[in-house]
C-alpha cells in the first residue's frame, strides 16, 4: 500500500546509510563542508575541461581567490542571521550608505574631508547602527525581519543617492587600493582579509557564548528562550554586527576601484544569498557556519568565472545563479521545520 | 428563526460594524486624504486637470503590477519577480511586434503568465519559500531578456498603430487609464466572485484548515502566482508600449513599488487579509507621493527613502502578530 | 512518615475564565520520593505542575518550597530553585550536540576569558551522562538521538543545573515521559528515576496507571481540579483508582439522553483491516446511519490516527473503507470530502476556522459551486446560505459579516458544525466537540448533536470525559495500544457505569 514515493525515499535513506557506513563515508561525514568540497570539485572539474586546463591554471585560481574576496565578506555577514532563522535583505542598502560614507569622508575630489584611517571604525559604526536598527525591527516591533530589513534597504540606498547626489566621488588616497590590489606571497591580500574575518567568525560561533547560543536561537527559538537565552540581545547583536559587516565591505568596495557611489550596493544580494545556500547554510536557521560560507562563496564565483572563460553571455549569470539558488535551496531546506511554505 | 433576522439591524449600527470590519483600507483612506491634501497646499499644479491625468496614467500601470502581488502576497508568500517578469514581457514584445503586429500582446502577456506559472510550481511542487523562489527567477527572467537584447529596444515605426491599443485614447479618455480600469475589475472580480479568488483567500488566512477542508493547496498557490505573473505582464506591455521601448531592467523599480503599493493599502503579510480593493487604494496613495514630491521637486532617490520608511510603518502597523508564534 | 516535606501547597487555587482548574486543595511533596500524579484530562495535573515551574501563578492559597512560600517566574527561575520539568514534546535542540544542549546558558563554567573550553564541557557532560549511567556520546548532535535518549539526556541537564545552584534534592518533573518510549526503554527509564531517587524528589504523570502504580511511592489522585485521595504503593489498588478518578455517578437526562435515537439497520461506513504501521494494528467495525459511535482510548491507543484516516489527513497502511458497501480510497481530505465525510477538529482556530475571515465565508467555503449565478459567486445566494445555515445550528451574531476571530467558543464549534452541515456531510468525526465551550452552550452542543443523528447523520465522536462519551453514543469502541478492545452497546436506558469501561481503557 505504499506509495510510490515513500518507497523511493526508503530506498534512498538506505543506500544514503550503507555509504555512511563505508570509511569513504565515515570522512565524508567528519568534514562538515564535504558535500560543497565535492560540489567545487565537479565544478573545477568540467570548467577545467571546457576550458582545456586554463581554469584550474595557477594565475586563473588566485582571479576567481580575489575575485570572490568581497562577496565572501558579505556572504559571512549574511550568514549570521541566516543561521538565526532569520533573513536580511537590507545587504545593498547598507553597503549603499557605507560605500557613499566612505567616499564622502576620505580624502576625495567632492568634499574636503580626509580622515584617514579614521574610516574603519567609522563605517563600521554606520553598518553596525543600521544592524542595530534591523534588529530591533525585528525583535522590539516583532516585524517579520525579511520585510523590515527590505525597507531598511531601500530607505538606505535612497539615502545614499541623495547624498552622494546620484555621481560617483573619485578618491584621492590611494593607500586603500594599494593594499587591496597587493599580494601576499602571491595570494591577494583582500583574500587573506576575507578568510580571516571568516575565521574570527568561526571562532565566535564555536567557542563563545554568543555562537552558541546563535545556533540554540536558530534550532527552535522558543525552546531557546525557554532554557534562558536572551534572545532578543542575541537577535539584536547578529543583525548589528552583520551591519558591521557590511559596512567593511562597503570600504573594500570603494577602495577597490578607487571611487564611491550608491549604486556599489546594486546586484549584491543575489550571489551573497546563493552562496549562502550553496555552501549549505540552511534557510531554516540553526546550521552551518562560517566554513560553508567560505566554499559557498569559492563555489559561486568559480562557476561565474568558469562561465566567462568558456565564453559564455555574460547575461547568463544572473540564471544560472538564479537556478543554483533555487536548487541549493530545495536540497537544504528542512520543510518540517518551516512547517507551512510561504 | 433568525433566518431574517440578522440582516436586519438598525442602519448606524451597520455602518459602524462595516468601519470596525475594515480598519485597514481606511488607514489607507487617511493617508490618500492627507497627501492629497499636503500637495494641494505645497503646489498649485497639483490639482490640474492635467496632473490627475498624469498621475493616472502612472497609477494604472503600477496597478496592474500590485493587482498580481497582492494574489502573491495574500497567499502568505511574496513575489520579488515582477521586475523581471515586466522587463522579459516589455522586450519580448518589442521584438516580436513587427513580425506578429497585434498577435503580439497575446504573445507577450503568454510569456509572463508562464513565468508566474513556473514560480508557482517552484513554489508550491518543490516547496521553497516565495522569496527565495522569485529572487532567484527574478535573475533567470532577466537573464533571459538581456539574452534577447542587451541594449534597449525601440518600437519600429510601422507599428505606432498598434501601440495605440495602449497610447490611443477611447470617447476621450485614455485607453492606458481604461486599461487599467479594466484590469481592476478583471481582478476585483477574480478576488471576490470566483472561487479560486475565496480559496486564495481561505489559503492565506489558514493553510491547514483549508486542507483539512479540501482545497487543492498547490493548485491554489500555483494560481495565486500565476496571477501574478499576469499582472506584471499587463504592466509591463502597458509600460512598454507606453514608452515605445522595452529593455531588460524596465521593471526593476516595479519590485518596490509593487509591495509597497500592497503593504499600504493595509494587506496583511501574513495573508488572508485585505485584497484587491485595498491595494487600489494603496496604489492611489503610492501614485499621489511620487507625483507630488516630483512637483514640490523632492527628488526620486528621497523618495525612494521615504517610501521605504513608509512600507515598514505600513507593515509595523498591519502585520498580525497573533498568527506567528515566533517572529523570524 | 519520616521524610522531609520539599513542597507544601495549601488550599492552593488557580481560576481560568469560565474554569475552576484547581479548587484549593492542600498537598505535600517528600524528598526523597518518586510521587504519582493520576487524573483525567482537565483534573488540574497540568495546572498544578505549570505552577510549580512558575508558568502560572497561583491565584489563592500558599505554595510553600522547602518550608517557605515562594514565588516563582518561570521556568528558568524554577530550576535556579532547584525544580525541573521535563516535557512531553521535549525541550532539545536538535541542531545542537548533547553537550550543547546540557550546558546551555551555562557555558560560562566552561569559559576562560572570552572562549568556551570545548574540551572541559565534554569532559564534565561525559561525567554527568556516566553518573546518570547514560551510554551516550556527548559530541552526537540530539536530532540523530532516539526520542529516549533526548529524554535522558533533558534529565542530566536538570539535575546537573540543581546542582550547579547547590540544591541539596531537587525536584523533576516528568510530564508522560512514557509515551515516546519503547517497552525496554521504559524498564530503563524507570531504573534510572529509582537511582536518582536517591537524592531528588520526581513526580509522575501519567495514564498509564499499571505503570504509575508499580513505580511511585505514592500515589495522589485529583479529579476536577481537586484532591481526592493519596495512598502508598504498597495499599494501591488500581480498580479503586479507576474509580476515584472517573468519580461521580452518572446525572439522569445529562447529555440530552432522552433525545436519543436507534440507530437504522443500514451501513454507511465499513472499515475492514485497517491498520497504520507501527501504530495501529487491524480494526474492522460498522457505522450504521443515525448512529453515534464513540471512539474511546487514552492517547497513543491510536484513536486519533484512526479518524485521521477517516478523514484523509493521514494515509493508512493497510486495510480498506468501504462507503455504502462500496470501496473507497482516502488519501487527502479532498477525498474524504467527496464521500461526504466531514471532520470538526479538535483545535478550531488552528484547524477548524479562518479566523481571518467572516462567518459566511467560514460557513461557506465548501459550497461555492452552489452558489454560483451565471458563474460567478452570488452576494445574495451567499447571504442566505450562511444566515440559513446559521439559523439551523443557532450561532449568535450580529451578523453573517461578523469576524470568526470574535466570536465566543460555542459559537466557532457551531460555524464549523454549520459549514459541514451545509455541505451535506453525511458522517461527521467530532474530535472533542465541548472543547473549551462553557456548561450552557455544551447542553446546545449535545442538542445538535442528538438533532443531526435523528436525520439520519452518523457520527464518530471523541470526547473530553469518558461520561461524556457514554453519555452521548449508541455504541462505543474501546481502543487500547493500538488494538481495539472491546465495544460496548449504551442504549439510553441502559448506559454502562464509567467504572465499568475505565477497566479495559488502561
Amino acid at each position: 500500500m505504499k506509495t510510490k514515493n515513500s518507497r523511493r525515499l526508503e530506498n534512498l535513506f538506505a543506500l544514503r546509510s550503507k555509504v555512511s557506513a563505508s570509511i569513504v563515508g565515515k570522512l565524508y561525514h567528519s568534514i562538515p563542508i564535504s558535500g560543497q568540497i565535492i560540489s567545487l570539485g565537479i565544478v573545477a572539474l568540467i570548467f577545467s575541461v571546457g576550458t582545456n586546463g586554463q581554469f584550474l591554471h595557477i594565475s586563473n585560481i588566485m582571479t576567481v581567490l580575489g575575485l570572490s574576496a568581497i562577496p565572501m565578506i558579505l556572504c559571512l555577514a549574511v550568514h549570521q542571521v541566516i543561521i538565526l532563522g532569520a533573513m536580511d535583505l537590507s545587504l545593498e542598502g547598507i553597503v549603499a550608505i557605507t560605500a557613499v560614507s566612505a567616499g564622502l569622508l576620505l580624502k576625495n575630489s567632492v568634499t574636503a574631508n580626509d580622515v584617514g584611517l579614521w574610516i574603519i571604525p567609522i563605517v563600521m559604526l554606520i553598518g553596525g547602527l543600521a544592524g542595530l536598527v534591523n534588529g530591533l525591527l525585528n525583535t522590539k516591533l516583532r516585524m517579520p525581519s525579511f520585510i523590515s530589513t527590505l525597507g531598511m534597504s531601500w530607505t538606505l540606498f535612497g539615502v545614499a543617492i541623495m547624498i552622494s547626489k546620484g555621481s560617483s566621488i573619485p578618491l584621492r588616497d590611494l593607500r586603500f587600493q594599494k593594499v587591496i590590489i597587493s599580494e601576499f606571497l602571491g595570494i591577494p591580500t583582500v583574500f587573506i582579509l576575507a578568510i580571516l574575518l571568516g575565521l574570527v567568525l568561526y571562532i565566535m560561533q564555536n567557542k563563545t557564548k554568543l555562537g552558541k547560543h546563535m545556533y540554540a536561537i536558530g534550532g527552535n527559538e522558543i525552546l531557546a528562550k525557554q532554557a534562558g537565552v536572551k534572545v532578543d540581545r542575541i537577535k539584536i547583536s547578529i543583525f548589528g554586527l552583520t551591519g558591521m559587516i557590511y559596512g567593511l565591505a562597503g570600504l573594500l568596495l570603494v577602495a577597490r576601484l578607487n571611487s564611491s557611489a550608491a549604486r556599489y550596493g546594486n546586484n549584491l544580494l543575489f550571489p551573497a544569498m546563493t552562496a549562502v545556500a550553496v555552501g549549505g547554510v540552511s534557510l531554516s536557521g540553526g546550521v552551518g557556519g562560517a566554513l560553508n560560507a567560505v566554499i559557498g562563496t569559492i563555489i559561486v564565483v568559480a562557476l561565474n568565472n568558469g562561465l566567462v572563460l568558456m565564453q559564455i553571455n555574460p547575461y547568463m549569470q544572473s540564471a544560472v545563479n538564479g537556478i543554483v539558488l533555487i536548487s541549493a535551496v530545495a536540497l537544504t531546506i528542512d520543510r518540517n521545520k518551516i512547517g507551512i511554505i510561504k | 428563526m433568525q433566518k431574517d433576522g440578522i440582516g436586519k439591524q438598525p442602519a448606524i449600527r451597520r455602518i459602524k460594524g462595516k468601519l470596525a470590519g475594515l480598519p485597514a483600507i481606511s488607514y489607507a483612506l487617511g493617508m490618500l486624504v492627507l497627501f492629497i491634501a499636503i500637495f494641494a497646499v505645497g503646489s498649485a499644479t497639483f490639482l490640474t486637470r492635467y496632473n490627475m491625468l498624469t498621475i493616472g496614467n502612472s497609477a494604472a500601470i503600477l496597478l496592474a503590477v500590485a493587482m498580481g502581488q497582492v494574489f502573491a502576497i495574500l497567499t502568505g508568500g511574496i513575489d520579488l519577480s515582477v521586475g523581471g517578469i515586466m522587463s522579459l514581457v516589455s522586450v519580448v514584445l518589442m521584438k516580436t511586434l513587427e513580425p506578429l503586429g497585434f498577435w503580439a500582446y497575446p504573445l507577450s502577456l503568454a510569456v509572463g503568465i508562464a513565468a508566474g506559472f513556473l514560480n508557482g510550481l517552484v513554489n508550491s511542487r518543490l516547496r521553497i519559500p516565495s522569496f527565495i523562489t522569485t529572487l532567484g527567477s527574478n535573475g533567470i527572467f532577466m537573464s533571459i531578456a538581456y539574452m534577447i537584447s542587451i541594449k534597449p529596444l525601440s518600437a519600429p515605426s510601422s507599428s505606432f498603430g498598434v501601440l495605440d491599443i495602449v497610447n490611443g485614447t477611447t470617447l476621450g479618455i485614455r485607453n492606458i487609464m481604461l486599461l487599467g480600469v479594466l484590469v481592476f475589475v478583471l481582478f476585483f472580480v477574480i478576488q471576490r466572485y470566483t472561487i479560486t479568488g475565496r480559496n486564495i483567500m481561505l489559503l492565506g488566512s489558514n493553510e491547514k484548515m483549508s486542507w483539512l477542508s479540501g482545497v487543492d493547496i498547490f493548485k491554489v498557490r500555483t494560481i495565486a502566482f500565476t496571477l501574478s505573473g499576469l499582472g506584471a505582464a499587463l504592466a509591463g506591455v502597458m509600460l512598454a508600449s507606453n514608452l515605445y521601448s522595452g529593455y531588460p531592467t524596465l521593471g526593476t523599480v516595479y519590485i518596490l513599488n509593487s509591495i509597497a503599493s500592497v503593504v499600504i493599502g493595509g494587506t496583511a503579510m501574513t495573508g488572508g487579509a485585505g485584497g484587491v480593493l485595498n491595494t487600489l487604494v494603496g496604489v492611489m496613495v503610492m501614485s499621489v507621493i511620487n507625483n507630488g514630491m516630483n512637483i514640490i521637486g523632492i527628488d526620486v532617490y528621497a523618495q525612494q527613502s521615504f517610501l521605504g520608511v513608509l512600507v515598514i510603518i505600513a507593515v509595523a502597523i498591519s502585520f498580525d502578530r497573533s498568527k506567528l508564534s515566533v517572529i523570524k | 512518615m519520616e521524610k522531609k516535606k520539599i513542597i507544601e501547597f495549601k488550599g492552593i487555587r488557580k481560576v481560568f475564565p469560565g474554569v475552576v482548574a484547581l479548587k484549593g486543595f492542600d498537598l505535600a511533596i517528600y524528598e526523597k520520593e518518586i510521587l504519582g500524579l493520576v487524573g483525567e484530562n482537565g483534573a488540574g495535573k497540568s495546572t498544578l505542575m505549570k505552577i510549580m515551574t512558575g508558568n502560572y501563578q497561583p491565584d489563592g492559597g500558599q505554595f510553600l518550597l522547602r518550608g517557605k512560600p515562594i514565588v516563582l517566574g518561570g521556568s528558568m527561575e524554577a530550576i535556579e530553585h532547584g525544580i525541573g520539568m521535563v516535557f512531553q514534546e521535549g525541550s532539545i535542540l536538535p541542531n545542537l550536540t548533547v553537550t550543547e544542549n546540557l550546558f546551555l546558558c551555562h557555558e560560562k563554567e566552561f569559559s576562560k576569558g572570552w572562549f568556551i573550553s570545548e574540551s572541559a564541557m565534554v569532559a564534565e557532560a561525559r561525567r554527568a551522562l556516566e553518573e546518570n549511567g547514560l551510554d551516550i556520546n556527548p559530541t552526537t548532535l540530539c536530532g540523530n538521538l532516539s526520542p529516549a535518549q533526548r529524554q535522558m539526556v533533558e534529565i542530566t541537564r536538570l539535575l546537573w543545573l540543581s546542582r550547579l545552584y547547590r540544591h541539596e534534592n531537587p525536584v523533576l518533573i516528568l510530564d508522560e515521559p512514557t509515551t515516546v518510549l519503547l517497552e525496554k526503554e521504559i524498564k530503563t527509564l524507570f531504573e534510572i528515576l529509582n537511582r536518582i531517587k536517591e537524592y531528588a524528589t520526581v513526580v509522575l504523570i501519567s495514564h498509564r496507571l499499571e505503570e504509575i502504580i508499580e513505580n511511585s511511592d505514592r500515589i495522589v489522585v485529583l479529579k476536577d481540579g481537586d484532591y481526592v485521595t493519596e495512598m502508598l504503593r504498597e495499599k494501591a489498588d488500581i480498580f479503586k483508582i479507576e474509580q476515584l478518578m472517573v468519580g461521580r455517578d452518572m446525572v439522569e437526562g445529562y447529555y440530552r439522553r432522552n433525545e436519543q435515537i436507534d440507530p437504522t439497520d443500514s451501513v454507511v461506513l465499513e472499515v475492514k483491516d485497517l491498520a497504520i504501521e507501527s501504530i495501529l494494528e487491524p480494526i474492522s467495525f460498522t457505522l450504521h446511519k443515525g448512529e453515534i459511535l464513540a471512539l474511546v482510548g487514552l492517547i497513543g491507543s491510536g484513536k486519533e490516527e484512526l479518524v485521521k484516516c477517516l478523514g484523509g489527513s493521514m494515509q493508512a497502511t493497510h486495510g480498506s473503507i468501504y462507503r455504502n458497501g462500496k470501496k473507497i480510497s482516502i488519501k487527502q481530505p479532498k477525498h474524504a470530502i467527496a464521500h461526504a465525510i466531514g471532520y470538526i477538529p479538535i483545535d478550531r482556530r488552528v484547524e477548524g476556522l479562518a479566523t481571518d475571515l467572516d462567518i459566511a465565508d467560514n460557513i461557506n467555503m465548501l459550497v461555492y459551486k452552489n452558489l454560483k449565478v451565471r458563474g460567478f459567486i452570488d452576494k445574495k445566494k451567499e447571504r442566505d446560505n450562511a444566515t440559513h445555515w446559521m439559523g439551523v445550528v443557532k450561532v449568535k451574531a450580529t451578523s453573517h459579516r461578523m469576524k470568526c476571530g470574535n466570536l465566543s467558543g460555542g459559537n466557532q464549534q457551531k460555524v464549523v458544525l454549520g459549514k459541514w452541515l451545509s455541505a451535506d456531510a453525511e458522517i461527521l468525526i467530532v474530535d472533542h466537540p465541548t472543547r473549551g465551550i462553557d456548561v450552557g452552550a455544551k447542553d446546545e452542543i449535545y442538542h445538535h448533536i442528538r438533532q443531526l443523528a435523528k436525520q439520519g447523520k452518523s457520527m464518530i465522536i471523541m470526547c473530553d470525559t469518558l461520561e461524556e462519551d457514554i453519555g452521548l453514543c449508541n455504541r462505543m469502541l474501546i481502543l487500547k495500544d493500538g488494538k481495539k478492545v472491546n465495544e460496548v452497546s449504551c442504549p439510553p436506558d441502559a448506559k454502562p457505569a464509567p467504572t465499568d469501561i475505565i477497566e479495559s481503557i488502561v
